[in-house]
């Protein structure tokens, strides 16, 4: 064994209450530290999941008309316009060739060529807007599990069928087998039949959504070709920026990543992301001020045996790696013992939580503790060296003399 | 036993040679000389005891000898090394193998065995211990009359047993001289005697250069030589101690009786020494 762990180990074996207790310190910070990470991530999975499983991960959409510059006269500032054209509909026309491109690109998992449009449901004496999306009936369940969450009815979409959210019926007052009279925004009436009812949690979905055959939608929105949009589901979400970035460049259509599209979660992620560092933070300061106040406290107590040592000829390096050993055994037996309470306490909110119904989204398994093991230790080690320094620099005769 | 064989070699007896040493404390804007140009020389193989009133600087001198403390001025020659001019990681080196220290106070290390305490120069010059430092302290050990008490904690030894462990500390690098800073200073007349044997005795089997500071005339006595120290500076001989005895009004004033005998034998054998060379 090396002596200077070896004077380490003794010192800190010596002083086995203040070891204890420093190593119990680092622990705790570690602990909180990965808890917090647990929860931190658990719930960006669990939110990431509740929109990613049920949204598109890269959206095709045509490519956006660019305002058209007007030439401006003499003496006048530029002036830029912008012209919305109700007769120039934003559509894709050449999708089949985008299918063939899909079709080569891996890792997808799922694909679903829509029409979107906006339409008035009346009832009685009741009218509410609805967004219209017609599926091809195969691929009705290729990004959002609607197929599982019918509640009622079935999910099967004739020319002449509806799928719509039980909210939305619940709304309108209407059930399977009911007709449902719908007006597009192209002016097309239809009168179809009320197939299935589903539920996904989803407000958006349940509420404002409802689903038409696709050739059904090409007569209401007056596309008899072209798509509205063209969503994917990958099997990697965090590859969905690159994919969108090949699509777009490859078609010259717009595709969005799900990230890009939903502003919302990722504001809200990158919140709870950045409160989550506070608290890491915080968890390494105390490392650091924990472990340099008692370590120093210790040079200051063992003032006259490190002059002695120092007087026979030890060497200041000697000494410093004495006490920089202390602080790294602190930090890595603290954290080692922080990322085990850490994972056992994530784990048994975990549990709690689904007992009772209510769920806590943590996540033990997103501990981060590679992490917290890294960062603590270099804490415990930056921490030890202000010590370590002034132990090395003690004055053997002034210590001496004590 | 320790090195029976050795013999003093005659080529070069010089160890130690002290030129014009002088320290002067200096705390923000006081000054406290107190070497004022320390002069003398130690041979190979001496035993030197160094006497001087409380306060003279044996103390300061022996600090800086040591290396642990830098004189203002001045120099000091071991080995035909000058040690003023090393760098402190140099110091801390040369400290390690050629000197050796034993103070008032064993100053053991109390987390560690007696074996342990005295193989420490040896393991923390190399970063790690071995088995020929372990059987050199054991050996050590047995030599102080400790070899059943090699595993005890220090803090578990007697006074007298702490400071033998120290002296075997001081000779583990198998130093060229060992500094004694009043070694016998915290103990009893019998353990005093004991410690000091030892000293002699391992001072002759091993041939290493001793200089002692004490304020113990009799075990002074038993020193080869003496060296005189004087508000700052090497005197041939002792200034009388005076010493007041209660009669204050008076202030009759006694010449301290054991002086002069030391001051008689000493200076003659410095006065001749003087006018040898
Ligand atoms: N760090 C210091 N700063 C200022 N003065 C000092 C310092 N160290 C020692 N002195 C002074 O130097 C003088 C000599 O001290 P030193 O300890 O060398 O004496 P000594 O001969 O060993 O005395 P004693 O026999 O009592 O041990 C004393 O007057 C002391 O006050
Ligand atoms: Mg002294």
């Amino acid at each position: 064994m090396r002596f200077d762990l070896k004077v380490a180990l003794r010192y800190l074996l010596s002083n086995r209450l203040q070891s204890a207790l420093l190593i119990g310190g680092v622990a705790v910070a570690v602990t909180v530290f990965t808890f917090n990470a647990a929860l931190i991530n658990g719930l960006a999975e669990f939110q990431i999941d509740r929109v990613v499983g049920s949204s598109a991960h890269v959206t095709i959409e045509p490519a956006q008309l660019r305002p058209a510059v007007l030439p401006a006269r003499d003496n006048t500032d530029r002036l830029t316009a912008s012209q919305v054209t109700l007769e120039r509909r934003e559509q894709i026309k050449q999708w089949r060739s985008v299918e063939r491109t899909i079709n080569t690109l891996p890792g997808v998992t799922g694909v679903s060529y829509n029409i979107l449009g906006t339409g008035l449901v009346s009832r009685g004496q009741q009218t509410l807007p609805v967004t219209i999306k017609g599926v091809e009936p195969s691929r009705l369940a290729a990004i959002a599990p609607i197929d599982r969450n019918i509640v009622a009815g079935d999910a099967r979409l004739g020319l002449n069928d509806v799928l719509i959210g039980r909210k939305l019926a619940e709304n309108l007052g209407i059930r399977i087998g009911q007709p449902f009279f719908i007006t597009s925004d192209q002016g097309r009436e239809r009168t179809l039949t009320v197939r299935g009812l589903y539920a996904t949690g989803i407000d958006s979905l349940d509420a404002r959504l409802a689903y038409v055959n696709l050739d059904t939608a090409r007569v209401m929105f007056d596309l008899p070709e072209g798509l509205s949009e063209i969503e994917i589901k990958l099997a990697d979400i965090y590859v969905a920026r690159q994919v969108a970035e090949q699509l777009a460049e490859s078609t010259g259509l717009e595709a969005t990543a799900w990230m890009d599209k939903n502003q919302n979660l990722r504001q809200a992620l990158e919140g709870q992301g950045s409160s989550g560092n506070i608290i890491k933070m915080f968890t390494l300061i105390t490392i650091v001020v924990g472990v340099a106040s008692a370590l120093l406290l210790t040079t200051f107590r063992r003032r006259p045996e490190i002059g002695i040592m120092r007087s026979f000829g030890i060497s200041q390096r000697f000494v410093l790696s004495v006490f920089m050993i202390q602080g790294a055994l602190i930090g890595v037996l603290g954290s080692l013992v922080g990322c085990i309470l850490g994972f056992g306490f994530s784990t048994l909110l975990a549990n709690i939580s689904t007992g009772s119904g209510r769920t806590l989204p943590v996540d033990p398994s997103l501990g981060q503790y590679d992490v917290a093991l890294l960062l603590a230790a270099a804490a415990s080690i930056a921490a030890a060296l202000w010590p370590a320094r002034a132990a090395s620099r003690i004055d053997p005769v002034e210590a001496i003399s004590q | 036993m320790i090195n029976p064989a050795f013999t003093p070699s005659s080529d070069d007896l010089a160890l130690l040679e002290v030129k014009d040493l002088r320290k002067v404390f200096i705390d923000r804007d006081f000054q406290t000389p107190v070497l004022k140009g320390v002069n003398f020389t130690l041979q190979k193989a001496e035993m030197v005891a160094l006497l001087g009133p409380s306060g003279s600087g044996k103390s300061t001198l022996l600090t800086i000898l040591g290396t642990l403390m830098r004189p203002s001025s001045g120099s000091f020659n071991m080995l035909g090394r000058e040690l003023t001019t090393l760098k402190e990681k140099e110091l801390s080196n040369f400290r390690n193998q050629e000197i050796g220290f034993i103070f008032q106070y064993h100053h053991l290390l109390p987390d560690f065995t007696a074996l342990e305490n005295v193989m420490f120069p040896h393991a923390g010059r190399l970063w790690r211990e071995t088995r020929v430092g372990r059987e050199r302290a054991a050996m050590l050990l047995d030599r102080v009359g400790l070899k059943d008490r090699m595993n005890y904690q220090a803090t578990r030894l007697s006074g007298g047993q702490k400071q033998r462990v120290a002296i075997a500390r001081a000779l583990m690098n198998q130093p060229a001289l060992v500094l004694a800073d009043e070694p016998t200073g915290n103990l009893d007349r019998e353990n005093a005697d004991q410690v000091f044997d030892l000293m002699t005795e391992i001072q002759r089997e091993t041939g290493t250069t001793f200089l002692l500071s004490t304020h113990d005339r009799e075990l002074a006595e038993r020193c080869q030589r003496r060296i005189y120290i004087e508000s700052g500076v090497v005197v041939d001989q002792p200034v009388p101690r005076e010493r007041t005895i209660s009669a204050p009004r008076t202030g009759l004033r006694v010449i301290d009786g054991d002086a002069p005998s030391v001051v008689d034998r000493t200076s003659t054998t410095d006065r001749d020494l003087q006018r040898r060379a």
